[in-house]
């Protein structure tokens, strides 16, 4: 009697059943891993693609402003409102110029004023 | 025969084994043998070689001032094929693209796959209707990035600066001449899209990053400019000429400081403009330059030492018949100086400095200043204008050529001529750009000064200069030229408009006045011409017409660049009494 119930137990090797528990929660861990890490790449990719494209964006805006400063600041354009009166010229004073190079110029020569008054319009 | 559970079992594996035999070599033949054909038409569907375009490179002034650059805008396509709701989308489109309705549904109900609804979208519409479609879930409607190229100045320098096509290729002006520098280098990018057309970034391929285009930096001082167009319009109000040109230059290097047309048109609204309002006329048009070219007759009489500048040259009272012809001066002069030649502009004087010098020479001392061939300077369409050689001269061509008649000269070559006066007698190629450089300002191209030959001798050149200041006094033919504090020289020219049918014109002129300012160092050179100038017949003169108007630019020119003054000269002589003294025809 003891002799045939000792036959239907199995031994259960501890080890080997330990080593593949291991070698499974590795494999489903490493899967696992690729999975999350494949999602992760896509992920990063679309964050990329938004970051580009926020960036491009950014860039197209400064472009835009840059061509707006550029128009506004145009020779025409400030000629255009100074036309219509809302800029005002000032001429410079005299004692406000500051020539960096001098002239040099001989005793005799006399400085005359430039000017040409039927020329004005 | 009966087959035992053994064989059986065995039949069944060897089927297996035929079975999966068949299969893996039915995959080895598309895995390896047709792997490449196969990647290939997988890689047709999936990979898309997505291009990065280049930025076309901004033209600049001598300051940096900005002359054209682009701004972002849109091309508003459709992909009929993933259009969910028609109707409405075309409702829309029209809506915020201000298209016709009609015109929308016809392109969105065609055969057509890939339809372009509307260029150089403003980024804030195209905004707004991509924020609509996509409230309202409606597909098909794709933008894409463009860019479109602005002129901040309008009409200022248009000739010059020239204009782009619908895909960013220059046609005119340094647009078109510097087109391979400033156009750039598109890059690209190989994607792979999803199955919804997002691209897949992870399977990002090959990428090459676009080169932008160069700036170029032209030689032209838009201040300068800006004083050029505003006397150019003031002409254009007081005399209602066909055509007129301006061109300021500095002579000891060539640069072109200024150039001006007019007609003119807006670059921005170049759609509108005609065809002759975009002709750059100071380069593509030719014309009899009259007395102006009578510097070449004198400074190659001069530099032959056929005469001296002192030496008199009995002018025949004004009428001397000459092969046949009598050929006509405004004056019965008797004995002119050959400075008076010049000064007075005597016909009959000029014609007999060119009979010294002889056919050939003369012809020699014509080309030798640059007319009959292009200048070389850095803008398309110019002509080399019409120089004929001697063996298809009349016989009383040289007498008509030295007073600027019988040849055909572009405005610049004429500028060009005057400066190799002004600078010694080099003839310097006229240039327009500076340099070119990166986006970031590395110097790519430094274009220096090129002496094409030399002309004359500096004696020659200086005599011709002193004879030049006596044209710009009370003396001369441009009393009104004058700028007072500076010394001017310069020369007028009065030439009969040919006609196209034969003959010339009768009562329209081209008036000129090329000059130099000052004339002891010269700071640069201007030219005016008008053509047809609407004036009484006894004011339509090159001394009365361009020269006060020379007068304006220089002075205002001499304040900008901060000239020293020298000497006042003397006081305006009034118009009329001008007329009535030096009024040459020619």
């Amino acid at each position: 009697m003891n002799r045939s119930r000792r036959k239907n137990w199995n031994t259960v090797n501890a080890a080997s059943l330990a080593r593949w528990i291991v070698l499974t929660a590795f494999l489903a861990l490493t899967g696992l891993s690729y999975v999350y890490l494949t999602l992760q790449l896509y992920h990063l990719g679309d964050r990329k693609k938004a970051l580009e494209t926020e960036v491009a964006n950014l860039r197209m805006q400064n472009e835009v402003g840059s061509a707006q400063i550029a128009a506004l600041t145009s020779r025409s354009a400030l000629q255009r409102r100074l036309k219509e009166g809302y800029l005002k010229m000032i001429p410079i004073a005299e004692h406000n110029i500051v020539r960096l190079t001098m002239p040099t110029r001989n005793q005799e020569d006399i400085l005359q004023p430039v000017s040409n008054q039927r020329a004005a319009r | 025969m009966k087959w035992n559970s053994r064989t059986r079992c065995a039949l069944v594996c060897l089927g297996f084994v035929l079975l999966f035999s068949a299969f893996s070599f039915r995959l080895i033949y598309l895995q390896m043998i047709k792997h490449d054909q196969y990647a290939g038409l997988a890689a047709e569907k999936h990979v898309y070689k997505q291009p990065i375009f280049a930025e076309r490179g901004t033209i600049l002034d001598a300051n940096n001032e900005v002359l054209a650059h682009n701004v972002p805008v849109e091309t508003v396509v459709a992909d009929a094929t993933h259009l969910t709701d028609t109707d409405a989308t075309v409702d829309f489109v029209s809506n915020e693209l201000k298209l016709p309705r009609e015109e929308v549904s016809e392109k969105l109900h065609g055969d057509r796959r890939y339809i372009v609804l509307k260029r150089e979208v403003p980024k804030a519409i195209s905004d707004s209707l991509r924020q609509k479609l996509r409230a309202q879930n409606l597909r098909g409607i794709y933008f894409e990035r463009d860019a479109t190229r602005i002129y901040p100045n309008g009409l200022m320098l248009c000739h010059v600066i020239g204009f782009t096509d619908f895909e960013h290729h220059g046609i005119q002006g340094v647009e078109g001449s510097l087109d391979e520098y400033l156009r750039g280098q598109d890059g690209y990018r190989y994607i792979e899209h999803n199955r919804a057309g997002q691209e897949l970034v992870l399977y990002r391929g090959q990428e090459r990053a676009p080169r932008n285009g160069y700036q170029v930096h032209l030689t032209v001082d838009l201040n300068l400019q800006n004083i050029v167009e505003n006397e150019l319009d003031a002409a254009m109000r007081e005399y209602s000429p066909k055509k007129a040109t301006i061109i300021l230059m500095r002579p000891q290097t060539g640069e072109i400081l200024a150039m001006a047309n007019r007609p003119a048109f807006d670059l921005n609204h170049r759609s509108e403009a005609k065809p002759e309002q975009m002709k750059n006329r100071a380069i593509s048009d030719m014309m009899e330059p009259g007395s102006t070219f009578k510097i070449v007759t004198a400074a190659a009489a001069l530099n032959e030492h056929k005469f001296r500048l002192d030496s008199y040259i009995f002018c025949e009272k004004g009428i001397w018949n000459y092969g046949g012809t009598a050929l006509h001066d405004h004056a019965a002069f008797t004995d002119l100086s050959v400075k008076d030649i010049l000064v007075k502009s005597s016909n009959v004087g000029a014609a007999k400095l060119a009979v010294s010098v002889g056919d050939q020479k003369f012809y020699e001392y014509i080309r030798r200043f640059g007319f009959g061939e292009r200048t070389g300077v850095e803008l398309p369409g110019e002509i080399p204008g019409l120089i004929r050689p001697p063996q298809s001269w009349s016989k009383i061509s040289i007498t008509h050529i030295p007073m600027g008649h019988e040849i055909g000269v572009t405005a610049l070559q004429m500028t060009a001529a005057m400066a190799a006066i002004a600078n010694g007698g080099k003839l310097m190629t006229p240039r327009i750009v500076k340099s070119i450089t990166t986006s970031d300002g590395k110097t790519v191209s430094t274009l220096s000064p090129i002496v094409l030959r030399e002309v004359i001798s500096p004696q020659t050149a200086s005599q011709i200069g002193s004879a030049l200041r006596g044209v710009v006094s009370d003396r001369g033919t441009a009393a009104a030229a004058a700028v007072p504090g500076f010394i001017i020289a310069g020369k007028t020219g009065t030439a009969q408009k040919v006609d196209p049918h034969g003959g010339y014109e009768k009562g329209q002129y081209v008036v000129s006045f090329c000059g130099y300012v000052p004339a002891d160092h010269p700071e640069f050179v201007g030219l005016v011409v008008l053509d047809d100038a609407q004036t009484k017949p006894e004011l339509n003169y090159g001394g009365l017409v361009a020269g006060p108007i020379f007068s304006r630019i220089a002075e205002k020119a001499a304040r900008y660049l901060d000239l020293e003054p020298h000497e006042e000269i003397r006081k305006a002589i009034p118009v009329e009494r001008v007329a009535l003294t030096n009024a040459p025809r020619h």
